[in-house]
């Protein structure tokens, strides 16, 4: 019997790229096992995404609400009001800073606390690891309650800890900082997981060799550390960046876009206009530029990022 | 191995027959006897209990709704102790939920052959509703508010109770303050001074609010500019028009609660509601519905409630404020024949059924429009209901869609919170709404108003 051969990690970066493995045996029954399991998920992919997409998309074209059957064709009306739609600008000025702002903590918080818990000096790594996560783990929907009460300007724990007299949730100056404090409380423990996992397979040798040649704490993290774990920070940024331009319940459960529109961001406009009003053409217009706004930064990243070497020709 | 595919067979084979719908549960039996020995009940539209519905044989009906089913429940119950033969299965669907789920079930032929309606949701729903097989002129002669609701000379559903604004107090703030019933103002001027004098500060905090009206925007703004003639629609009841002195008046008229006698704060209790609630506030403005709220959710807080103000002491403003109403329910049109005609019976019982009618009014602190309830000592002496006084003079514009409240909440936020001018907040909300309406058929029914005069 053939063994198969182990993937194989990469000298730079510890991203395991799966090596071309050679002939082996198919075992009786592993081909049709295989071929339904990726059957399956690619007909539900299909059923649940790739056709309400389109749908979606034909909507965008269309005034158009489903629950009583309205389809009259727009050509590109919804696209052109949208563009001159204030409260649009002001969602996707807002998603944007969001966005910049979340990430940046979860990447900087995440990778500062994976760096303390891996450390050799750190004690209770269990604890710290589990700690840290706990919050991912909590349903946000629950957390985003939970920080609402915390914020409430008369009987909040925030304003009675700290001596605070801000109405947090609906001063226009506080109500967005507040809404992305809340996700990075709630978030920057996944950032922390993965980028323990990044520095845990980190190759012993090339730190080892650091360490003998004189580098310093800083020297080490900067020149080695920083550049081995690009790889997982690519995957942390563009996983941020899919799941922060999508953002929503903290939004729904904190302000409702407010005070005015001054949280308010794309997710929470295409759900106002889909399920208040009715308007799904135009949520659905609105929906694909975000659909696009969010593979263009995708797209920007990985290639910043240097991506294609970080992951082989196949990424 | 074949034990374990056995195994997940047989479990999915129950989990499924779990979530099957059938009639196994079904309560329904042969009904035989035709003469009840009960009396017809009703006073314009009748109904008679003696008679075999669906020839006697058992039939299931599904009725849905997002809240009181055990109130609805009453109904069903007892139509099912006459009727025998039909199985009524309630089923609560959330509030959210309901208004995706009820259209696209009704658009299926698998639709609940009964459903109740709130009229917000007028445009999604009247496409799949079966007409009232009651007489228009019948049900208007027995229910107030019915022409409201005609459609091409049919009816699909009507309003069993009217629901508006009121002022709400806490009792014990109010006699700490030293005022008693005497002092119960008529006027916003006298609104005021009380308001004043159930203020409590301290240093430059509250420790009390006279008045909180923060995130209740839409509930007034949308009501008060009738108090001065003006409507929401123009003439042609397809434009909206927010965008008038009026309207501005009463923004102004509010924030001078809060800039000028310093009455509140919009950020002491960021929710009006809860603030009267958690016992912070003294007076606020809201729907009757805040009866039913309070008993849940804050039962130890003991309120009593008045008509809301008017501009000016013994002149009776063109109306007092905006109504809507609780909708009757609708039938399934794409229901089987059987079950629309058991439906239809169904809601001849359940519109000329007085007793049950008024708990449901009570329950929902909702003004009865059924005509022999309107003197009922009970509705009278209603915490809520009692402090309406003539409810002829409150309009109800139409199921306005959404973008009216959501316009004009924004607009509320932009004044208080972001410093943006109250001139401008209506040009933008006006603005909004025009651009929403333009993708609706929306027609409003101001001109139904009894004294309805175009300005």
């Amino acid at each position: 019997m053939l063994t198969p051969k182990r993937p194989e990690m990469t000298a730079h970066g510890g991203a395991a790229l799966i090596a071309r493995t050679p002939a082996r045996r198919v075992y009786k029954g592993e081909r049709s096992l295989r071929m339904s399991v990726v059957v399956g998920i690619v007909v539900l992919n299909v059923l649940l995404l790739v056709i309400p997409i389109g749908i979606a998309f034909v909507g965008s074209f269309h005034q158009w609400n489903p629950l009583n059957g309205t389809f009259n064709y727009l050509g590109l009306d919804n696209y052109t009001q949208l563009l001159g739609d204030a409260r649009f600008w002001t969602a996707t000025a807002n998603t944007g800073i969001f966005g910049v702002v979340v990430i940046t903590l979860r990447v900087a918080l995440g990778l500062a606390l994976a760096y303390a818990v891996w450390s050799k000096m750190t004690r209770f790594k269990t604890f710290f690891r589990t700690l840290f996560y706990m919050p991912t783990v909590t349903p946000l929907v629950a957390v985003a309650y939970v920080w609402k009460l915390m914020y409430h300007p008369q009987v909040g724990a925030i304003n009675s800890i700290f001596g605070f007299d801000v109405n947090w949730l609906f001063d226009s100056q506080f109500a967005l900082p507040a809404i992305m404090l809340m996700t990075v409380w709630k978030d920057f423990g996944y950032a922390v997981i993965l980028f323990l996992a990044g520095l845990y397979s980190l190759p012993e040798d090339a730190l080892e060799a650091a360490g003998v040649d004189g580098a310093s704490a800083w020297q080490r993290f900067r020149l080695i550390v920083l550049p081995l774990l690009r790889p997982m920070m690519l995957f942390v940024v563009v996983t941020s960046i899919i799941s922060y331009l999508q953002a929503f319940v903290q939004v729904m459960v904190l302000t409702k876009g407010g005070p005015g529109t001054s949280t308010s961001i794309i997710s929470y406009l295409v759900y106002e206009e889909a399920f208040v009003k009715y308007n799904f053409g135009y949520a659905s217009a609105i929906a694909f530029v975000l659909l696009i706004l969010t593979a263009l930064l995708t797209l920007v990243s990985f290639k910043m990022s240097g991506g294609r070497k970080l992951f082989g020709k196949g990424a | 191995m074949r034990k374990t595919w056995v195994a997940v067979m047989a479990t999915a084979c129950l989990a499924l027959s779990a979530c099957g719908s059938g009639d196994g549960g079904s309560t329904a039996v042969k009904d035989t006897v035709a003469d009840k020995g009960l009396p017809i009940v009703g006073e314009t539209v009748k109904y008679d209990p003696n008679t075999l519905v669906n020839d006697g044989e058992p039939i299931n009906l599904e009725w849905w709704m997002w809240d009181g089913d055990e109130t609805f429940g009453q109904f069903a119950e007892a139509y099912e102790e006459i009727h025998p033969n039909v199985d009524i299965q309630i089923v609560n669907q959330p509030w959210d939920d309901y208004w995706t789920k009820l259209p696209l079930q009704l658009q299926s032929d698998d639709g609940p052959a009964l459903y109740n309606v709130h009229n917000s949701h007028h445009e999604n729903l009247i496409t799949y509703m079966e007409p009232y097989d009651i007489p228009v002129d019948e049900l208007a002669a027995d229910y107030a508010g019915v022409e409201a609701h005609v459609i091409d000379g049919k009816v699909y559903y009507i309003d069993f109770g009217m629901m508006t604004g009121l002022i709400f107090y806490n009792t014990a703030m109010w006699e700490a303050a030293g005022l008693t019933d005497a002092d119960i103002p008529e006027t916003w001027d006298e609104f005021r001074d009380v308001a004043k004098k159930l203020t409590i500060r301290d240093g430059n905090s509250f420790t009390q609010a006279g008045f909180n009206f923060n995130s209740q925007f839409k509930e007034f703004s949308l009501g008060l500019p009738y108090q001065q003639g003006q409507h929401l629609m123009a003439a042609d009841q397809a434009t909206p028009d927010l965008d008038n002195q009026a309207m501005l008046d009463t923004i102004n008229l509010f924030t001078g609660f809060y800039d000028v006698d310093q009455v509140g704060s919009k950020d002491f209790g960021p929710v009006a509601a809860d603030s009267f609630g958690q016992g912070q506030t003294a007076m606020i403005y809201n729907w009757g519905h805040f009866g039913g709220t309070l008993g849940t959710n804050f039962p130890e807080i003991e309120y009593g409630t008045f008509r809301t103000p008017v501009p000016e002491a013994g002149v009776e403003p063109y109306a007092h404020d905006r109504y809507n109403g609780e909708s009757t329910l609708g039938i399934n049109a794409k229901a089987s024949d059987a079950q629309k005609a058991v439906a239809q019976d169904f809601l001849r019982f359940y519109l000329t059924n007085a007793d049950l009618m008024k708990d449901l009014s009570l329950h929902y602190s909702v003004f009865p429009m059924y005509q022999p309830l309107a003197d009922d000592p009970d509705v009278l002496a209603h915490p809520v209901l009692s402090a309406l006084g003539d409810i002829t003079k409150y309009v109800w514009p139409g199921p306005i869609p959404a973008t009216f409240e959501t316009s004009i909440d924004t607009m509320w936020q932009d004044i208080l919170y972001n410093g943006v001018a109250p001139e401008t907040a209506l040009a933008t909300a006006q603005k909004t709404v025009e651009t929403d309406l333009s993708s609706t058929d929306f027609v409003g029914v101001e001109n139904l108003y009894a004294g309805y005069s175009s300005k």
